[in-house]
């Protein structure tokens, strides 16, 4: 609405006001309308569940999110987020058919024993992470904004410390969004036991690759919203990600195996000491029958070292009433394994490779998951969800030394995972 | 009085549903923001049963209510109930306040003036048998009684469905979590923003042929417009609108085609708009002094 220019404390505006909350009473009365800065906090808390099978990683993670309308388009979040991780994790070497002794990072002595024929995991995994983030969202000129924000996280070995800046802008009276964004962000690893020198064979001795290692993470985001019609909505965003310094993963090791897949010793892993990641990620919603949500969304994505990997996804938000609704979806992954992934090395083999690692992230694997979701508005207002995945992922060997082959291929060295997401939030305004 | 006592729960303009009903000759709507049709129908259901209470107690045509009683006192004194004290207490500030441009016994200027878009403009002496039965400071009011001359009327049309609007909001409002827009033909109130912050949008009808309707952001609080509609006389090339000025008993001519003002509360919104439409061609001028949140059409 135009305000015009008048002092508002006129003394028959402010008599007028009076008398009305005479006459309706201060219950009756609302709240002045020309207050068009609610500052009404709103609030976005969850519980995060995530059990992966056969009592490997396991994470329970409290979430909190703030936003704070300061009205006229701005808004302050903030966000905390604790993660607790405990199971056990693959250390990258593979099955033997003997049992296979590893000592714990840290080197005192402690060991762990892995089983003839299974994968080596390390049961010592545990860790808890606390970040938190702080955003900024303001209105520029000419139907555009901009979102600054601070992160960082913190584990017992770890450190992150991030700022980022996004710029939407509108369009075609808001029908076209153009948004760019870029983050950068600097981590710092401070391994157990000081960082292994990469390549180097495992043995129980002071570590001497250093003890801080750390590394550069320059992201860039490039996104274009397009409402098509109605009912329709086509999001498309190229992504960048420039990675620079200490990629390792100091605790992950490979078998290093004769002809008969007998592990003769264990090397740290190592690899490139850059990253460039680019994604191409399409999603299409469609509003349905006046009432539902389908959302299809397909994601390229592909990196120097040689990963490539396909998803799409599949959802439907089925709104059976106003308050309420369910969602199910289904998402497809495939993963194609990185150059320089190893499922172990043959003898001598470590001596000639630029770059290794067994890490099964790095491998090859399909993924399905499978989704529900439930989602209801309370008689408060509130917003009560819901969210159970069903995670299964099929692994594929790869990186199977050739002179080994025979003799290896008696263990599972993909072994398949499956994985269970609980996810319980609740959002109020406050 | 409407006839139907009918609520219906329909899909809303805006999306999502809204409660509607027929009261005071107005299409009343009734928006429950996040709510079931349930939830809709049983505020609806508060919201109505209010609008209704307020118009049977002070509708001008509802036979032996306490307007009907006394508009047909014939000078006698008549006693009045609480609620319609605080009004009358209320009307009478508003008399004060507005050096006597509002004033509740003006309806009777409606004896000699019909608004039917003829030129049908009437006599100074035809105004003149029914000025000396309008006046506020003619009357006698003493809580809980007022005395009036024989032939003098009050009428709480100006202002008696923007309070029956901010009464149902308020009842909507501790009667439910969700946010209530309460609109009542274009004189609506919300008691809080919708429920992710954002205002409501409300498209306003000031009702002149040719003119877009302005949609304006709500966040909570009320809004009333006041407009001639086809409400008007024409003669010799002057408009005269149905808006009349009871100190003189003429049409007030030169002032804005409609006037939406947004305020605190519904019937502080339609106080200010009525006003500014009194003051006709200083109508911008009045809502600037009073800092009134105004939108006009001329």
């Amino acid at each position: 609405m135009q305000l015009t220019d008048a002092d508002p404390k006129d003394r028959r505006r402010l008599s007028l006001a009076l008398a009305t909350v005479g006459l309706l009473g201060v219950a009756g009365a609302v709240p002045a309308a020309a207050d068009d800065a609610p500052r009404d906090w709103t609030f976005d808390t969850g519980l995060l569940f995530y059990k992966e099978n056969g009592g490997r990683v396991q994470v329970i993670e409290p979430a909190v999110d703030a936003t704070l309308d300061l009205g006229n388009d701005r808004t302050l979040s903030a966000g905390f987020v604790v993660d607790s991780l405990s199971g056990a994790t693959p250390n990258g070497a593979a099955p033997a058919a003997t049992p296979q002794t590893f000592t714990q990072p840290s080197g005192r002595g402690k060991t762990y024993t892995t089983a003839p024929g299974a994968t080596p995991l390390d049961h010592t995994f545990e860790d808890t992470r606390f970040a938190g983030d702080l955003g900024y969202l303001f209105p520029l000129t000419g139907g555009s904004k901009l979102g600054v924000g601070l992160s960082g996280s913190k584990e017992y070995d770890f450190t992150s410390v991030g700022a980022n800046a996004h710029y939407a802008l509108d369009l075609n009276q808001k029908n076209t969004t153009l948004t760019a964004g870029a983050a950068f962000e600097y981590d710092q690893v401070d391994p157990v036991g000081n960082a292994p020198v990469p390549l180097s064979v495992m043995v129980d001795a002071e570590k001497t690759g250093g003890s801080q290692k750390s590394k550069n993470v320059k992201d860039l985001l490039l996104g274009l919203t397009q409402v098509l019609g109605p009912k329709g909505l086509l999001q498309l965003n190229y992504s960048l990600s420039l990675s620079n310094g200490y990629e390792n993963d100091p605790y992950k090791i490979l078998s290093v195996v004769d002809a008969n897949a007998v592990p003769q010793y264990y090397v740290y892993e190592k690899r490139p000491g850059s990253r460039t990641k680019n994604a191409l990620f399409a999603e299409y919603k469609r509003f349905v029958f006046g009432r539902d949500v389908v959302d299809l969304s397909y994601r390229y994505f592909t990196d120097s070292w040689g990963v490539r990997a396909h998803t799409a996804s599949l959802a439907y938000r089925w709104n059976f009433t106003e308050r309420k609704s369910l969602e199910p979806s289904l998402r497809f992954y495939s993963q194609r394994q990185a150059d320089f992934f190893h499922s172990a090395l043959y003898t001598g083999q470590d001596a000639t490779v630029d770059y290794a690692s067994a890490d099964p992230r790095l491998g090859a694997f399909n993924a399905w998951t499978g989704g529900l979701g439930y989602r209801q508005i309370l008689v408060n207002g509130h917003e009560l969800s819901v969210h159970v995945e069903y995670y299964k992922q099929f692994s594929r060997a790869a990186g199977v030394p050739q002179q080994a082959a025979a003799a290896l291929s008696q263990f599972n060295l993909a072994p398949d995972l499956a994985a269970v997401n609980i996810t319980l939030g609740y959002r109020f305004n406050w | 009085m409407s006839g139907s006592r009918a609520i219906r729960v329909e899909p809303a303009a805006s999306g999502g549903l809204a409660g509607r009903f027929e009261a005071m000759a107005s299409p009343c709507e009734v928006l429950v923001d996040g709510a079931d049709a349930t939830e809709v129908a049983r505020v609806a259901s508060l919201v109505a049963a209010e609008v209704w209470r307020i118009e049977a107690l002070w509708s001008r045509y509802l036979e032996g209510n306490v307007v009907d009683r006394i508009n047909t006192a014939q000078g006698r004194a008549v006693t009045v109930d609480e609620e319609t004290a605080r009004f009358l207490d209320y009307a009478a500030h508003l008399y004060e306040l507005s050096g006597g441009l509002f004033d509740v016994t003006s309806g009777v200027l409606r004896r000699v003036w019909t608004f039917d878009g003829s030129d049908r403009v009437p006599a100074q002496e035809a105004i003149d048998t029914v000025l000396p039965l309008v006046g506020w400071s003619q009357v006698s009011w003493r809580r809980p009684v007022l005395q009036m001359k024989p032939g003098m009327q009050i009428d709480f049309g100006g202002i008696g469905k923007e309070y029956a609007v901010d009464r149902a909001c308020a009842i909507a409002r501790q009667a439910s979590a969700h946010p209530v827009l309460v609109n009542c033909g274009g004189d609506l109130a919300a008691g809080a923003p919708r429920r992710d912050g954002r205002p409501w949008l409300v498209g306003i009808d000031a009702h002149v042929p040719g003119q877009a309707t302005p949609v304006i952001h709500l966040h909570r609080g009320g809004v009333a417009t006041s407009g001639d509609a086809h409400r008007f006389l024409l003669k010799d090339g002057v408009r005269y609108p149905h808006i009349l000025n009871p100190k003189s008993g003429w049409s007030v001519p030169g002032g804005p085609r409609a006037v939406t003002v947004a305020a605190p509360s519904c019937i502080e919104a339609g106080v200010l708009s009525t006003m500014a439409m009194l003051h006709g061609g200083e109508a911008a001028e009045f809502l600037a002094q009073m800092g009134a949140d105004a939108q006009l059409v001329w």
